[in-house]
C-alpha cells in the first residue's frame, strides 16, 4: 500500500520536478526544449518501471503510457522558439497531473483533476471554454466535497467536460483550437483519457434514466460533431468537432453497456492519437507557412514533402478508422462487445464513421494533391518532426495490433450496482 | 420584303460568326485521331509569331510553360551539358554594364544574372508571414531586412487594388472569361462544370464505333443532338428551368452562339478573342472537331457533322446560364461583361478581398472573415479591409524584406562574398542588387537557358561534321554491294550507320513515303489509309491484290479470314451485349485467362505461338500492289464483277435463293435493270427470273431495293467507277514519280545491283500511342505500301527506258526491293522476293545477313539508351531484349521512338558518313549538284523539314510541360471513342505524347531543343527559297527553326540569323 502511494507519486512528481528543472532553462529555448522531452522520456520510463507496483486503473495501464508517449511526440514535433516555451514546461506539469489522476487514489486524484481543468482555461482565448471549465472545477470540487448522488452527478458532468459530450463540448474545442504551442496536441489526448478514467468508475453506477440521457446526447453529439467537422474550413476545428463525434461513440457504447471493455480504452486511446497526430500534421504546415495560413492556400504537398505526405496519409487512415490501426480494432470492439444488435443510434454512429473518411480524406487530399504551388519553400519534414509523427502511427499501429486485453483492463467491467428507480447513485 | 431583308441580316451575322469562330480557332492545334497520330507542334498557328512571343500566348491562353523548369537546366549546368560559356553568350544582350562594391569584391550586373540562374535565386517565394523553421541565418536575414527596410518604400494597398481591378477589367474578355472570373472572385467551378458537360457530349458525339450504345440523334449535328438529349437533363450543374431554356433555344447552333454574347454581353471587337478562350478551355476535343469540321469527305464527319460553331454554341450556353447564376446569386448583378467591369471599378476593395481569399492569399482568419461577409452579404468590406491594411500589410511588407534578404544571402553564397560583408553594405547598395534581381524574374530565364542548351548541342554536331569534313577524302567511284534507301526518321541513323559498317553498302534518306502519294488498302481490309503526310492529298489508289498464279487458294484464305473475322464479331457482340456477359464470364472467361497469362509471364513465346496459329488457320498468300494504271475495258470489267457480287448477295439475303439457283444471266440482267433504273425487264431477265421462282412483281421490287438500299444505281457506278480509274499509275506518273524519288535522294548513278528501299513501321502491345511511332512521312502509318509501289515502278522496263532519256539510267542488273524496318525490333522484312531475278538471289542472301547483322547492332546500341537496362546488352540477347519489349503488354516505352531528335542535315552521305548522331538527326540524301533549279531543295525545305518541326515541336513541347502540351503518364490513359484518350475516365483529349515517351523519370530523354536544319547547297539558292516560301520565313526569322548552311564550295558553315544575316561559323 506504502509503495503504491510511493510509486504513485514518484510516476506524478517526476514530470512536475522536470518542469521545475526547465524553468532553469528558460534563457535557453533549444535545452529547454530538450528538458522537456527527456522528462517525457524519463516519465514513460518511470511508469514503466512502477507499473508493478501501482494498481492498475479501473481502464487498465493503456492510459499511463499514453500519456507520456503523447506528450514525447508533442514536443518534438515543436519548432524551437522562444514563444513556445511556457507551453513545453506547460506539457511536463499537465502530464505530471495527468500521471496523478491516473496512478493517485482518493482526494490527490481529484485535486489533480482540478489543478488540470483549473489550469487549462488559463489559456484559451475563449468565453465559452473557460465558462466550461470552470463549470468543470466546480464540478470536480464538488464530487470531492459532496454526497452522492451530487457528487456522482458532478463527477459525471466534470467527465463530459473532459471527454466530450454535447452540450458540455465547449471546452475541449478551445483546448484544440485556441491554446498555443504543443498543447493542443497533447491535451487532445489528456483531456479524454482523464475523462474516461473518471467515467469508467462512474458509469457502471448510473441509473437507466440518465443512461438513455447519455445515449440521446451521445447520438445527437455524434451526428452534430460529424456535421459541424464537414462544414469546417479550419483544421483545428475540423478535427476538434470530428474527434468529439468520435467520443460521442463511446458515450454511446458506455451508456448501452454500463460498464467499460478493453476496446474502449483502446478506442479512446487511438481517437485520441489520431487526433493528436493530425493536429501535429497541421503544425507541421504551420511552422513553415505561418500560424494564420488558410488551409485552402496550401496544396500539392505529396510531391514536395514525400515522408509528411507518407505519414499523414497514415494518421488519416488511421483516424478514419481502417485497419491496422487502433481506432478500428477499438471501434469494432465497441461494435462487437455492444449489447444491440441493431438500432437506428448503430447506423447514426456508422453514418457519423462514413462521414469522417470523407472531411478527413477530403482535408489531407486537398492538402497532399493539387496543384503544387511553386512559390512555396517546401521543406520536407525535419528529424524530430518525423520521429513526433513516427512515434504517433507507430503507437497507433500497435493499439491496432496488439490484443486489447493486454492494454485494456482485461475483460468488460459489468454494472456493478444500478438503482433505475431513484437517483442514489454509489460512488 | 422586310421579311427577305431580315433573313438576309441573320445570314449575314451568321456568316461573320462562322468567320470569326474559324479565326478564333486558330489558336488551337488540329487532332488527328489516334490511329493516324500525327505528330504537330501545338502552337502550330502561332508560327507568324516571334517563337518566344508565341510561348508567352501559350502560357496566357492554354496555360502551358514554353521552357522546361529552371531547376531541370541548372542540373544540365551542374552535368556539364550547358557550358558556362554558352550561358554567358546567351546572357550577353541582357547584361548592362553596372556594378557595385560588397565589401572589397566588386559584383558587376553579369556576375548577378549569371548566379541568379545557376542558384536559382530569383525563384519566385511567398516568405510566410510568421516563418517558424528554425534557420542559422534567421540573424543575418533579421540585420538585412532590417537595413532594408530604411530604403524600401512601402507599398500602397490601394494603389495595389486599383492596379489589379484595371488589370483584370483589362484582361476580361482579352485573357479572361466570364466563367473564369467567377471562379476566381466567388470561387466557384464553373470552367470545370462546364467542361465536363462538354466532355461528357463530346465523348458520346464524337464516337467513331466505341460505344455499345451510340448517342441517339447525331445525324441532326453535335448541336441538334445535344438540344435534343439535354432537354430531358434535370437541371444540369444546377441551371434552373434548363429544360425550358435549351427547348426555347434557337435551331441554328449561329444564333444559339449570338444569342449566348449577346447575353453574356461580350463586346464585338473582344468575341474572337474570347471564343480563342473557350476553345482552349479543352484544346483536345476542340481540336479534334477543328480537324474533323475541316474533313469533309471523313465517313463520321458525313454521317454526323460536327464543328467549332456548334461546339461553342452548347458550350457559351453552359456558360452564360452558370455566370448569370453565380453573379446574380453572389453578387446581385447581371452575368454580363458591362455588370461585371462596373462592379469591379465601383467595388474595388470586395473585389480584391474577393480575388484574395480564393487565391489563398489570405490569412485564415480574414479568409473566414471574407467568407462571412460574402455569405452574409454584408458591407462590413471596408472595415475588414482596413482591419487588414492595419494587421496584415505591413507584416507582408516584412515577410518581403525577408525574403529579399534571403535572396542576398544566397547570391552571397553563390558569388563566394563573406555574408558579414553583405551586412556591412549600405542600404543603397544592398536596394540595388535587390532591384538587379527583380528586374530579372525567373519568368525571363527560359529564353536564356535554351539558348545556352542549344549552343551546347549545335557546337558538337556542327564540330562533328566541320570535322569529318576535313578528314574525308573523295572515295573512288566503286559500285557498292547494295544501296538502301531509309526513312529520314531519326530511327534510321543508326541502323544505317551500322549497315554501312558491316558491308560495303550505300545507304540514302528520303522521306519514308518514297514521293508515292497513295491511299492505300491491303488485301482484305474495309478501309484505306492515307500513305502520305497529312499536309498533301492523296492523287492515286493502290491496292493490294492477291498473285494471279493463286486461283482456289485465294477464296480459301477468304473463307478462314471471315470465320475468324466472324469469331472475332460473335466475341465482341457477345462482350458488349447486354445480358450475355453473364453467363460468358462463367462459359468462357477462363479461356480469357490463356491470353493473359501468355501475354503476361512469356509474352514473347505467347505472340509466337499466336502468330504461328494464325498461320495455320489463315495461311498468308503472296501478294502484288495495283500500280498500273487500268485499261477501260480492265475498269469496266473490275465494275462489273464488284457489282454482280453485290447483286448476287443480295439475291441471296432478299430473295434467299439458293446459289445453285442463281445463274449469272440472271445477275447479269438484274445488274443491267439497277443501272438502267426504269422501262419493262428484258424478256431474257424475265425468263431467267421465272425459271429462278421470281415473279414480275418481285423483280420490279428486287430491282428497286438493289438502287435504293444496295447502291446500285447509275450516279454511284459512275463514282466508283471515277474512283477505280485513280487507281494505279499511268507510266508517265510512273517515270515521273520514280525520277523525282531518285533525283531527290541523289541516286542517279553508280547504281548497285541491289537497291533497297526500306520502309519503317513498328510493333507494340497494348499501346493506343502505335501509330506514332509508325511512319509520320506516311500519314502515321507503317510505310511498306509506298516502298512496294516505288520498287514496282523502278522495275518497270518501259519506265527505266524513259528514264534514260531523263539522264538517269539504270543498269538492266538493277533490281529494286521493297523492305520495311521494325523500329521496335530492328527486323527487316523484304517484300516481293519471288520477283527477284534468279541471278540477283545471292545478292539477296548477303544483302538480308547483313542486314541482320546492322539490326543486332542497333538493337545492342538501342538498349543501352533504355533506362532499365542497367549493364550492357549485347548480340543475340540485345535482339532478344527489343523484341521482348515489342510484345510486352505491360510496357509503357517499347521503344523511344523519336525522342531525341534535333536536328535536320539535308545534304550528301558523305558529310556524316561514320558519324555517331545517336539517332538524334533526320537525314535526307540531297546532292545540289542534281538540283540546277532549286526545285527539289524547295520540296525538301517546305515538306520534309516541316514535317520534321512538327516532330520537333511536339517533342518539344510535350517535354517542357508535359501536362498541357503532352499527354501525361500512359499509366492513366483510357482510349476514347477510339479516336483519342484520355486521363482517367473524364478528361479533355489528351494532346501530344506521353511522359514516358520523352521523360525518364523526373528528367527529359528528349532534350528540348528547337530544329537545327543543316543544308549543303549555295546560300543564295537558300535564301531565295526563304523570299519565296513564307512557311521559312516564319520558322528562320521567328526562330522556329535554326539554319545552317553548308557552302560546298568553301566548305564552311554559315548559321542564318533571324534578321536575314549570314554569320560564318568558325570550326
Amino acid at each position: 500500500m506504502m509503495g503504491e502511494a510511493v510509486a504513485s507519486v514518484l510516476s506524478a512528481g517526476v514530470p512536475l520536478l522536470g518542469a521545475l528543472l526547465s524553468l532553469a532553462l528558460w534563457p535557453q529555448p533549444d535545452k529547454l526544449r530538450i528538458c522537456s522531452i527527456a522528462t517525457a522520456v524519463i516519465s514513460l520510463g518511470a511508469v514503466v518501471g512502477l507499473s508493478g507496483y501501482l494498481t492498475g486503473p479501473t481502464e487498465g495501464f493503456l492510459f499511463v503510457y499514453l500519456l507520456p508517449i503523447a506528450a514525447g511526440a508533442s514536443l518534438l514535433g515543436q519548432p524551437v522558439h522562444p514563444l513556445h516555451r511556457s507551453s513545453w514546461i506547460m506539457t511536463l506539469v499537465f502530464l505530471g497531473l495527468g500521471l496523478g489522476v491516473l496512478t493517485l487514489r482518493g482526494p490527490a486524484e481529484q485535486m489533480c483533476l482540478i489543478a488540470i481543468v483549473d489550469h487549462t482555461p488559463l489559456w484559451p482565448m475563449s468565453w465559452w471554454g473557460i465558462g466550461l471549465f470552470t463549470l468543470g472545477v466546480a464540478c470536480a470540487g464538488t464530487s470531492l466535497l459532496a454526497d452522492p448522488p451530487l457528487s456522482s452527478v458532478t463527477s459525471l458532468l466534470s467527465c463530459a467536460i473532459l471527454l466530450p459530450l454535447v452540450p458540455l463540448h465547449g471546452g475541449y474545442l478551445a483546448a484544440l483550437t485556441r491554446l498555443p504551442g504543443n498543447l493542443p496536441p497533447f491535451l487532445a489526448v489528456l483531456l479524454p483519457t482523464a475523462g474516461l478514467h473518471g467515467l469508467a468508475a462512474l458509469i457502471r453506477t448510473v441509473p437507466d434514466v440518465v443512461a438513455i440521457g447519455i445515449t440521446v446526447l451521445a447520438v445527437v453529439g455524434g451526428l452534430y460533431g460529424a456535421v459541424k467537422a464537414l462544414a469546417q474550413s479550419r483544421v483545428r476545428l475540423r478535427l476538434a468537432y470530428g474527434s468529439l463525434s468520435f467520443f460521442s461513440m463511446l458515450w454511446w457504447f458506455m451508456a448501452a453497456t454500463r460498464g467499460t471493455a478493453p476496446s474502449a480504452a483502446v478506442f479512446v486511446g487511438a481517437v485520441a492519437l489520431a487526433t493528436s497526430g493530425l493536429l501535429l500534421s497541421w503544425q507541421v504546415v504551420r511552422t513553415r507557412y505561418g500560424d494564420d495560413v488558410d488551409p485552402q492556400a496550401v496544396s500539392g504537398l505529396a510531391s514536395a514533402m514525400p515522408s509528411y505526405a507518407v505519414l499523414l496519409s497514415l494518421l488519416a487512415l488511421a483516424a478514419i478508422g481502417l485497419p491496422p490501426f487502433g481506432v478500428f480494432s477499438g471501434f469494432v470492439g465497441l461494435l462487437l462487445s455492444a449489447p444491440v444488435s441493431f438500432s437506428i443510434a448503430i447506423l447514426i454512429i456508422l453514418l457519423v464513421w462514413l462521414a469522417a473518411s470523407w472531411y478527413i480524406l477530403e482535408m489531407v487530399q486537398r492538402l497532399l494533391f493539387g496543384a503544387r504551388r511553386s512559390d512555396l519553400r517546401h521543406t520536407d519534414l525535419r528529424r524530430d518532426e518525423l520521429a513526433s509523427l513516427l512515434l504517433i502511427v507507430v503507437a497507433l499501429l500497435a493499439l491496432g495490433v496488439i490484443p486489447a486485453h493486454l492494454i485494456g483492463p482485461g475483460t468488460m467491467t459489468p454494472p456493478t450496482t444500478t438503482d433505475t428507480g431513484s437517483f442514489a447513485w454509489k460512488k | 420584303m422586310e421579311e427577305v431583308g431580315r433573313s438576309i441580316d441573320i445570314e449575314t451575322r451568321r456568316m461573320e460568326l462562322r468567320g470569326v469562330v474559324k479565326v478564333a480557332g486558330e489558336v488551337i492545334a488540329q487532332y488527328w485521331p489516334m490511329r493516324t497520330f500525327v505528330h504537330h507542334n501545338p502552337l502550330h498557328s502561332l508560327e507568324y509569331l516571334p517563337f518566344e512571343e508565341a510561348v508567352r500566348r501559350g502560357k496566357q491562353f492554354m496555360g502551358g510553360d514554353g521552357y522546361l523548369p529552371s531547376h531541370l537546366y541548372r542540373r544540365y549546368l551542374n552535368t556539364g551539358r550547358i557550358t558556362s560559356a554558352h550561358l554567358d553568350a546567351a546572357l550577353k544582350p541582357l547584361i548592362h554594364d553596372k556594378h557595385l562594391a560588397i565589401g572589397s569584391r566588386t559584383v558587376t550586373h553579369g556576375d548577378l544574372l549569371r548566379a541568379c540562374l545557376a542558384e536559382g535565386i530569383c525563384t519566385p517565394v511567398v516568405e510566410p508571414l510568421d516563418d517558424q523553421l528554425p534557420d542559422p541565418s534567421n540573424d543575418l536575414i533579421d540585420r538585412l531586412a532590417a537595413k532594408l527596410a530604411s530604403v524600401s518604400t512601402c507599398s500602397d494597398l490601394d494603389g495595389r487594388i486599383r492596379s489589379i481591378a484595371e488589370g483584370d477589367q483589362a484582361a476580361l474578355g482579352r485573357w479572361l472569361t466570364l466563367s473564369h472570373w467567377c471562379d476566381d472572385t466567388l470561387g466557384t467551378q464553373i470552367v470545370r462544370q462546364i467542361n465536363d458537360q462538354l466532355i461528357k457530349w463530346c465523348e458520346a458525339f464524337l464516337d467513331e464505333g466505341h460505344a455499345t450504345w451510340p448517342m441517339p440523334g447525331r445525324e441532326k449535328g453535335l448541336y441538334g443532338a445535344w438540344k435534343a438529349l439535354a432537354v430531358h437533363e434535370w437541371s444540369p450543374c444546377g441551371i434552373e428551368d434548363s429544360i425550358k431554356k435549351i427547348s426555347r433555344l434557337p435551331d441554328h447552333p449561329e444564333d444559339a452562339l449570338l444569342e449566348s454574347l449577346d447575353a453574356l454581353g461580350i463586346p464585338a471587337e473582344l468575341r474572337q478573342d474570347y471564343l480563342s478562350l473557350q476553345l482552349t478551355a479543352l484544346p483536345g476535343w476542340a481540336g479534334f472537331i477543328k480537324w474533323r469540321a475541316e474533313q469533309r469527305e471523313y465517313a463520321w464527319q458525313r454521317a454526323y457533322p460536327v464543328g467549332l460553331v456548334k461546339y461553342l454554341a452548347i458550350r457559351l450556353w453552359y456558360a452564360r446560364e452558370l455566370v448569370q447564376q453565380a453573379c446574380r446569386q453572389e453578387l446581385g448583378i447581371d452575368g454580363r461583361y458591362d455588370s461585371v467591369t462596373a462592379y469591379i471599378r465601383t467595388h474595388a476593395e470586395e473585389y480584391y478581398l474577393r480575388r484574395q481569399r480564393v487565391a489563398g492569399r489570405l490569412p485564415a482568419l480574414y479568409a473566414e472573415e471574407v467568407d462571412r461577409l460574402a455569405h452574409q452579404k454584408n458591407n462590413g468590406w471596408k472595415t475588414v479591409l482596413d482591419r487588414y491594411r492595419a494587421e496584415v500589410v505591413a507584416r507582408q511588407e516584412a515577410a518581403a524584406r525577408r525574403s529579399a534578404a534571403r535572396k542576398l544571402l544566397a547570391l552571397a553564397r553563390s558569388l563566394e562574398i563573406d555574408a558579414a560583408q553583405l551586412a556591412e553594405c549600405s542600404p543603397t547598395d544592398l536596394k540595388r542588387v535587390v532591384d538587379w534581381m527583380e528586374a530579372f524574374p525567373e519568368s525571363d530565364h527560359g529564353p536564356v537557358w535554351l539558348k545556352a542548351f542549344e549552343a551546347g548541342y549545335h557546337d558538337r554536331l556542327l564540330g562533328q561534321l566541320q570535322q569529318r569534313r576535313a578528314e574525308a577524302h573523295q572515295p573512288a567511284q566503286t559500285r557498292p554491294y547494295s544501296q538502301s534507301v531509309y526513312c529520314i526518321d531519326v530511327r534510321s541513323e543508326p541502323f544505317r550507320r551500322h549497315l554501312e559498317s558491316v558491308g560495303p553498302h550505300e545507304t540514302l534518306g528520303f522521306a519514308g513515303f518514297f514521293a508515292a502519294f497513295i491511299r492505300y488498302r491491303a488485301w482484305g481490309k474495309e478501309h484505306d489509309t492515307e500513305q502520305f503526310p497529312v499536309i498533301m492529298r492523296a492523287k492515286h489508289e493502290v491496292r493490294e491484290i492477291p498473285r494471279s498464279y493463286l486461283g482456289h487458294k485465294v477464296s480459301k484464305h477468304e473463307a478462314r479470314a471471315k470465320w475468324v473475322a466472324a469469331g472475332h464479331t460473335l466475341l465482341h457482340d457477345l462482350k458488349e451485349n447486354v445480358v450475355t456477359p453473364y453467363v460468358m464470364v462463367e462459359s468462357l472467361g477462363w479461356f480469357y485467362g490463356l491470353p493473359m497469362v501468355g501475354k503476361t509471364l512469356l509474352p514473347s513465346l505467347y505472340r509466337r505461338w499466336t502468330a504461328w496459329l494464325r498461320r495455320i488457320f489463315v495461311p498468308s498468300i503472296a501478294t502484288t500492289l495495283t500500280v498500273d494504271k487500268l485499261a477501260p475495258a480492265e475498269t469496266a470489267e473490275m465494275l462489273a464483277a464488284e457489282q454482280q457480287a453485290t447483286v448476287r448477295k443480295a439475291l441471296q439475303e432478299r430473295t434467299g435463293l439458293r446459289s445453285s439457283r442463281i445463274t449469272p444471266e440472271l445477275v447479269e440482267g438484274l445488274r443491267q435493270r439497277a443501272l438502267s433504273g426504269q422501262g419493262d425487264p428484258d424478256p431474257p431477265l424475265v425468263k431467267e427470273a421465272e425459271r429462278a421462282g421470281l415473279s414480275m412483281e418481285r423483280l420490279n421490287a428486287f430491282a428497286e431495293t438493289l438502287q435504293r438500299q444496295y447502291d446500285l444505281n447509275a450516279r454511284t457506278a459512275s463514282r466508283h467507277k471515277e474512283r477505280i480509274t485513280r487507281t494505279g499509275f499511268t507510266l508517265e506518273e510512273q517515270i515521273l514519280t520514280v525520277d523525282t524519288a531518285l533525283r531527290m535522294m541523289g541516286l542517279t548513278k553508280n547504281f548497285a545491283r541491289l537497291v533497297l528501299f526500306c520502309a519503317h513501321g513498328s510493333t507494340s502491345d497494348n499501346n493506343p500511342y502505335e501509330s506514332a511511332l509508325d511512319c509520320g512521312a506516311c500519314g502515321g502509318n507503317e510505310g511498306s505500301p509506298n516502298a512496294r509501289a516505288l520498287a514496282t515502278m523502278a522495275n518497270n522496263q518501259r519506265v527505266r527506258e524513259r528514264l534514260t532519256k531523263t539522264g538517269i539510267e539504270i543498269p538492266t542488273d538493277t533490281h529494286f526491293l521493297a523492305g520495311q524496318m521494325d523500329t521496335t525490333t530492328d527486323d527487316i522484312h523484304l517484300f516481293d522476293l519471288e520477283d527477284v531475278p534468279p541471278t540477283h538471289r545471292a545478292d539477296v542472301a548477303r544483302l538480308q545477313e547483313d542486314l541482320k547483322g546492322a539490326a543486332e547492332l542497333t538493337s545492342q546500341e538501342r538498349c543501352g539508351r533504355f533506362p532499365e537496362v542497367r549493364q550492357a546488352v549485347k548480340g543475340k540477347r540485345a535482339e532478344a531484349h527489343a523484341r521482348r519489349r515489342s510484345t510486352d503488354w505491360s510496357q509503357v516505352r517499347p521503344e523511344w521512338g523519336l525522342s531525341s531528335n534535333t536536328a535536320f542535315l539535308i545534304g550528301r552521305r558523305d558529310l556524316s558518313k561514320g558519324i555517331d548522331m545517336g539517332g538524334r538527326v533526320f537525314l535526307h540524301s540531297y546532292d545540289y549538284r542534281e538540283d540546277p533549279n532549286n526545285r527539289l531543295l524547295e520540296v525538301l525545305l517546305t515538306a520534309p523539314q516541316v514535317v520534321a518541326q512538327w516532330i520537333n515541336m511536339e517533342h518539344y513541347f510535350s517535354t517542357v510541360d508535359n501536362d498541357v502540351y503532352g499527354s501525361g503518364s500512359k499509366i492513366y490513359h483510357n482510349v476514347v471513342g477510339r479516336l483519342g484518350i484520355m486521363s482517367g475516365p473524364w478528361s479533355d483529349l489528351r494532346l501530344g505524347l506521353a511522359r514516358q515517351t520523352v521523360m525518364n523519370g523526373d528528367v527529359p530523354y528528349h532534350e528540348p531543343m528547337r530544329l537545327l536544319t543543316i543544308i549543303e547547297a549555295p546560300r543564295e539558292r537558300i535564301e531565295k527559297l526563304i523570299a519565296r516560301h513564307e512557311v521559312l520565313r516564319h520558322y528562320y526569322h521567328n526562330e522556329w527553326v535554326h539554319l545552317v548552311a553548308l557552302e560546298p564550295e568553301e566548305g564552311v558553315l554559315y548559321r542564318y540569323r533571324p534578321t536575314g544575316q549570314w554569320a560564318r561559323i568558325d570550326g
